[in-house]
Formats: C-alpha cells, sequence, structure tokens
C-alpha cells in the first residue's frame, strides 16, 4: 500500500511525458466542438455561378527542381520565374505554430484583403460562406489597394489576437516583411490569391489560390493555336501584353507565363510590346489609348493581345480595336468577370481563364478549418484551372461578379 | 470673463486641437480595444510617415504655395534606398535618397521663383517626371532587400524604446519639435509666414522672399525623402505604390489642421495633430468592424467639410477685408464714455 502513491505518480509523470506523442489532451468540450466541426461538410457549397464552391484541383505537374540561380536564366525560359510560379515548394518554415486541433467552430478569423474590386466582394463572399458553416468571428479588412494602409491593418489584426490571418499580399516583395511579423507576434498565418516572394511562405502556414503561371501558360497554349488557326503560314505571328498593376505575382505570371511558354510551344509568336496601362491599371479609357497607340505603331502586325482583366482591360482593347477597324486581333484575358464572359459570348474574347474568385476566398478559409481540425496543412495548394471560350461559356453564368 | 464670441474664435483657433480630444474620447469609451498601449503604439506607427511628409508640405503651405510632387518623393526615396543599397550600402544609399528628395524640392523652390509659374503647375510636372523615371529605375517592379542586416534595421525601427514609442516615431516627433521651434521661435521661421500672408510686403520688409519660399521646398523634398526612406526600411520593400496616397491624405490633414491654402496661417504640429486625428478615427472604424466603404465614407465626409471650411474661410476673409474691428469697438467705446460725461 505504502508503494500505491509511487506508482500513481509515475504512471501520471509518464503519461504526462508521453502525452505530446499522443497529440495535446482536449478537454471534453474541445473535443465535442472537434468532432462537431469535422462532420461539418463545406462539399456541398456553391458558387454564385453554380459551380461547386471547393472544386479540387486536377493539377498534377511535378515540381521541378530549382535552378541554382534563375535570374541567371533568360526570361523567356519558364524556370527564370522558378521562385514565383513554385514559390513556397522549398521553403523552411520558421516558428511555425502548431495546430490547436480543437476544431474549426467557433475560431476568430481575420482577412486582410488587397483592396476594392468586384473580384474582392466575390472573394469575400466565398470565404464567409466557409466561414458561416463554422460559425466564425470573420471580419474582412481592405487596404483599398495601400501598401502602407495594409501593415497597418496587420498591426491592427494582431492588436486583436485573432485565430487566424487570412492575407492576400499586396507587394510580393514587401510580403516577407509582413509575414515575418504576423509570425513573431504569435498569430497563424495563411496567404492566398497573391503569390508573395518564397521567401514569405516561410512564415506562413501555407498559400492557396490561382495558379496564375500555369492558368497563363494553358490560355497560351489555346491563344497559340487560334493565332495559327487565323494567320496560315506566317512566319511570325506578332503579340502584345496588357500587363496587371507592376508589383504583385500577376503582373509577372500574366505576361511572363505565356511568353516563356510559346518560347517552346510556338516560337512564331514574337513579343512586340508589353505595358501596365497608367496611371490607371484597371481603366477602359487608359488601356484604350495605350492599345490605339500600338495599333498605330505595329499595324497588321500586331495580331494578339493578351490582358491582365477581363473587365475594364477588355473593354479598353476592344473600344481601341473597332475604332483601328480591326476584327482579325485574337484576343484573351484573365476572367471571369460579367463583363469579360459577355465577351466570350459575343465572339469578341477568344479565351478567358476560369478564375474563381469565390473559390478563392473559400478555399483559403476552408484550408484555415483544416488546419485548426488537425488536418495535414500543405504548403501550397492551387484553385482548379480551367479555360473559358464560346465553347463552354454558358455553363458559368449567372457570373460571379 | 471671456464673450461667446471670443470662445467661438478660440475654439475655431484651437479646432484640430478639439477634434483630437473628441475623437480620441469618443474612441476610447465605444470602440473596443482602442484603449490599449499596443493599438495606439500601432497608430503612433501608422502616421510616422505622412506625418514627417507633412512637415515640409506644411510650410510650403504656409509659403502659399503647394507641393503636389510631395507622394512620388516619398516612392523616388523608397526606390533609391532600396535599389542603391547593394551598391553603396544603407549609408550611402539613404544619403542619396535623402539628397534626391532636396534636389527636386530645390528645382520646383527654383522654378516656383524664378519663373513665377504656378507651384501647382511646377509640382505637377515634376510628378509625372519623377514617374517616370521612377518605372524607368526600377524596371516596373517593386524592389526588396532580405538580408538580415535590413530585417534587423526593420526590427528595431518598430521596437517600443518606451511605451508607444518607437524609433520611427521618434525620429518624427525629433523633425516636428526642430521645424515648429523654427517656425516659431526664429526670424527664418517667421519669414514663411509673413510671405505667406503677403509677398509684396515681405519683399518690402526686406526679407528675401525667393529664397524662403524655395527653402520651403527643398524641406519639403527633404521630410517627403525622409518619410519615404523610413517607411521602405520598416517595410524592407520599395512598392511603386508606396506614396500613392499620401498627397490627398496630407492636404486633407493639412487643412483640417488650420494651415490656410491662401498662406501666412498654420502649423506643423496642428497638422500632426490632424493626421493623428483622422488615424484615430480610421482605426476606431475597423475596431467597431465596420468595412472600409465605412472609412471611404468618412474619408468623403471630412474632405468635404475642409472644401467647406476653406470656401467659408475666404469668403470671411474676402467679407472682413479691410475691417478693422478692433477699431470700431474702440470708437464705440469713446462714444459711449463721451455721451456719459455729457449727462
Amino acid at each position: 500500500m505504502r508503494r500505491l502513491p509511487f506508482v500513481v505518480i509515475a504512471f501520471a509523470l509518464v503519461a504526462f511525458a508521453l502525452s505530446p506523442v499522443f497529440g495535446q489532451s482536449l478537454t471534453a468540450a474541445q473535443q465535442a466542438n472537434l468532432k462537431a466541426s469535422l462532420a461539418v461538410d463545406t462539399s456541398v457549397l456553391k458558387s454564385a455561378d453554380g459551380q461547386q464552391l471547393l472544386a479540387p484541383s486536377k493539377d498534377n505537374r511535378k515540381v521541378p527542381a530549382r535552378p541554382a540561380d534563375p535570374n541567371k536564366l533568360a526570361e523567356t525560359d519558364p524556370l527564370h520565374w522558378y521562385d514565383m510560379e513554385w514559390a513556397g515548394w522549398n521553403v523552411t518554415p520558421t516558428n511555425t505554430p502548431k495546430s490547436p486541433g480543437d476544431g474549426a467552430i467557433g475560431k476568430k478569423v481575420i482577412m486582410i484583403v488587397h483592396g476594392d474590386h468586384p473580384w474582392t466582394t466575390a472573394c469575400i463572399l466565398g470565404a464567409k460562406k466557409v466561414a458561416d458553416m463554422y460559425k466564425w468571428n470573420f471580419k474582412a479588412l481592405s487596404p483599398n489597394w495601400d501598401k502602407v494602409v495594409q501593415d497597418q491593418l496587420i498591426d491592427q489584426a494582431i492588436n486583436e489576437k485573432p485565430d487566424m490571418i487570412l492575407l492576400i499580399p499586396l507587394d510580393a516583395k514587401a510580403a516577407v516583411q509582413q509575414a515575418r511579423k504576423i509570425n513573431a507576434a504569435g498569430v497563424p498565418l495563411h496567404m492566398f490569391n497573391t503569390l508573395p516572394e518564397a521567401a514569405a511562405l516561410n512564415y506562413s502556414l501555407g498559400w492557396t489560390g490561382p495558379d496564375d503561371f500555369g492558368q497563363f501558360r494553358l490560355l497560351a497554349r489555346a491563344w497559340s493555336d487560334e493565332l495559327v488557326k487565323r494567320n496560315p503560314g506566317a512566319g511570325t505571328i506578332g503579340v502584345a501584353y496588357v500587363q496587371h498593376a507592376p508589383g504583385g505575382s500577376p503582373y509577372f505570371a500574366r505576361s511572363f507565363g505565356p511568353i516563356s511558354e510559346l518560347a517552346t510551344y510556338n516560337p512564331k509568336i514574337k513579343t512586340l510590346v508589353m505595358a501596365s496601362p497608367t496611371p490607371a491599371t484597371f481603366d477602359a479609357n487608359t488601356t484604350m489609348q495605350l492599345v490605339s497607340d500600338w495599333l498605330t505603331k505595329y499595324g497588321k502586325d500586331l495580331k494578339g493581345i493578351c490582358a491582365s482583366d477581363d473587365s475594364a482591360q477588355s473593354l479598353g482593347i476592344f473600344q481601341a480595336l473597332e475604332k483601328a477597324g480591326r476584327t482579325d486581333v485574337v484576343v484573351v484575358a484573365a476572367g471571369n468577370s460579367k463583363q469579360g464572359m459577355d465577351l466570350v459570348k459575343d465572339g469578341k474574347l477568344f479565351a478567358i481563364t476560369y478564375q474563381t474568385a469565390e473559390g478563392d476566398g473559400a478555399l483559403a478559409a476552408q484550408t484555415a478549418a483544416d488546419w485548426f481540425n488537425g488536418k495535414g496543412y500543405p504548403i501550397r495548394k492551387n484553385l482548379a484551372q480551367h479555360i473559358i471560350t464560346k465553347a463552354d461559356v454558358e455553363k458559368f453564368y449567372p457570373p460571379q461578379w | 470673463m471671456r464673450s461667446r464670441g471670443s470662445l467661438l474664435s478660440l475654439g475655431d483657433r484651437y479646432r484640430i486641437y478639439v477634434l483630437f480630444v473628441a475623437v480620441f474620447a469618443f474612441m476610447s469609451l465605444l470602440s473596443p480595444k482602442f484603449f490599449t498601449v499596443y493599438n495606439f503604439t500601432t497608430i503612433l506607427n501608422a502616421i510616422t510617415m505622412n506625418a514627417t511628409v507633412a512637415i515640409g508640405f506644411t510650410v510650403v503651405m504656409i509659403c502659399g504655395q503647394l507641393d503636389l510632387s510631395i507622394g512620388t518623393v516619398i516612392t523616388f526615396a523608397g526606390v533609391l534606398t532600396m535599389g542603391l543599397q547593394p551598391y553603396l550600402g544603407f549609408a550611402g544609399s539613404i544619403a542619396v535618397a535623402v539628397l534626391g528628395g532636396a534636389i527636386v524640392g530645390l528645382v520646383n523652390g527654383l522654378l516656383v521663383t524664378k519663373t513665377r509659374i504656378n507651384s501647382f503647375i511646377v509640382t505637377l510636372g515634376t510628378m509625372t517626371i519623377l514617374q517616370g523615371s521612377i518605372y524607368q529605375f526600377s524596371g516596373g517592379n517593386s524592389i526588396s532587400v532580405t538580408t538580415d542586416q535590413v530585417f534587423a534595421i526593420s526590427d528595431f525601427l518598430g521596437k517600443n524604446l518606451l511605451p508607444l514609442i518607437t524609433p520611427r516615431v521618434l525620429i518624427t516627433i525629433i523633425l516636428v519639435v526642430a521645424v515648429e521651434f523654427i517656425l516659431r521661435r526664429t526670424r527664418a521661421g517667421r519669414d514663411f509666414y509673413i510671405v505667406g500672408g503677403n509677398r509684396s510686403t515681405a519683399w518690402l520688409a526686406g526679407i528675401n522672399t525667393d529664397r524662403t519660399i524655395t527653402a520651403a521646398f527643398v524641406l519639403s523634398g527633404v521630410t517627403a525623402a525622409i518619410g519615404g526612406v523610413v517607411s521602405v526600411l520598416v517595410s524592407t520593400a520599395a512598392t511603386l505604390k508606396l506614396g500613392e496616397n499620401s498627397l490627398m491624405y496630407v492636404i486633407s490633414a493639412t487643412i483640417i489642421g488650420g494651415t490656410a491654402m491662401s498662406g501666412g496661417k498654420g502649423g506643423v504640429l496642428r497638422s500632426v495633430a490632424a493626421i493623428m486625428t483622422l488615424e484615430m478615427l480610421y482605426t476606431g472604424i475597423i475596431l467597431f468592424g465596420l468595412g472600409n466603404e465605412v472609412k471611404i465614407f468618412f474619408a468623403g465626409l471630412i474632405l468635404a467639410y475642409v472644401v467647406l471650411y476653406e470656401a467659408y474661410a475666404v469668403y470671411r476673409h474676402e467679407k472682413t477685408l479691410g475691417q478693422r474691428p478692433w477699431l470700431m469697438k474702440e470708437l464705440a467705446a469713446r462714444q459711449a464714455a463721451g455721451a456719459g460725461k455729457k449727462r
């Protein structure tokens, strides 16, 4: 009998020492919450266009080995863009918080987006659909395209001590310090939509979003096939790129993605010019002026235009083409807004990417929920890829934004 | 005892401080998590760039001029700091960036004073030229430095030296105190007000008006550059839109602070108090859980107030131009005294 207290203490010590092996011990309430959270089925959710909100990606490409110095490779070499296209696959996570594993229901999550835009509204709506399923205390903040304000919002979000911050970095390079700061404050971070520099993913649980490079490689192939079809026997086919706002990953992915893809897929296609409309990147009038100048300069040599946006930019492009009386130019763009889909339906835009705004927000939220539920965390997860043409555009109505 | 009129006048004179206290009290009482050390540190850190920029901008406005190039000078200095760092180190690149800001200010000042072109036109031109130069220099991409050194600098600038006070806040405080002292306590400082109040009178009083205005533009260029430099050191990256939104923000804050667009009136401390007030308001809105649309709505309301108030101030100034109210009061008093004696 005298030994009994020692046996009990020894047993307790062993159990305590082994507890990390078997996972953190949860209270009965936490266990119940985890059970209820795991029972939540978000696969039934639909986006406004009738598509499955969380459609799985069918992309099964293998991650290539990183070149010793990607910057030394030519910009037409796909591997030059390795640190953007494949950002995150080679990171060493630093001080990554461990999942509480106590269930996603009832968590406090703050989403910080990049700016006000109909796309962003749809994206927040998608995240909210998932947040509502898990009964989150959910808040979305927008810096309205101002990086300085985004830094302030990050500080304010940290002040609120949320269970997680979901962040769309406004600038790929500035994202490194933003992620460092959130990580240092002990708040779990998930980045989504725009790809940060690879170093930023050292401090983030992971990244989800559209595979902009991958989508534009697919788009480039469809565009190239159509250009060849419309210009049989042409020695070279001149094209131009209306770029995204400088700084973010779409700026590179939506111009150098197709350029580096076409360098091998169809070397006959030559880039004549590329530029971002200034001062307003997403303004029809500014884009119209830019493209009108190109049409004057290159005339009939300009056979194709690839736009970073299928709404304002594409409208501006078609205004310029109509003014110049050109109907032979093959235009493709990143999608998929109502204007873009209407242009595809009218036979003006040849193709757009299927970039689900609601799905983007929803995937970030779902990945966070999976982490709260103690599931494995992918360092990167892409949205499903698809190219919309006149053949299947009807399937995507009504548009998300 | 003060009359109602003089109290109103006093309230008008110090309206920014009244507004500051009102917003502070309202948000502290009602906005969740507003009244915390972390939140105030965040607000102070957040205002450092625009507050630093507002120092020089206010002096330019006191001189009766406008400097529309401040936003692009911020970006220009940021891009130079990060872009030249691999070649010159931080000491060299920061020096070049601040010198660059001073040169832009000098060019603005000389063009305004020597060619007599309106400062609005001159600085609009400088802004556009600088924008082009920035895109040329950076190749349209943000510039970042991700070495341990820059992370250490960034961490240091955001580290609390005292409660609420980080080095980046301290830099702004030192600049505000120094320029406010010059404006209030030195002859050179008073010259800015005299030149802004009436340039011809200032010239007749023997003040070198051209030099004073040029000095104001140089100061504006330097403070805008310092704002840009500190901002990029904190974020470790220079984005090409860094200073894009600062122009309207700083103009609004400077006018709300009581600096007259017509010149001759105002102060640096008032502009900084206005920036602080705006930031507290915006932070409170976010902490209330309200969206960006509410923030934009309030920003619009404030801008409308600023425009209306400025229009009213000009109207009042024109209406009372040449009037001498104290003389009228004295005459009325004498008449009353004379009437008393007669009785």
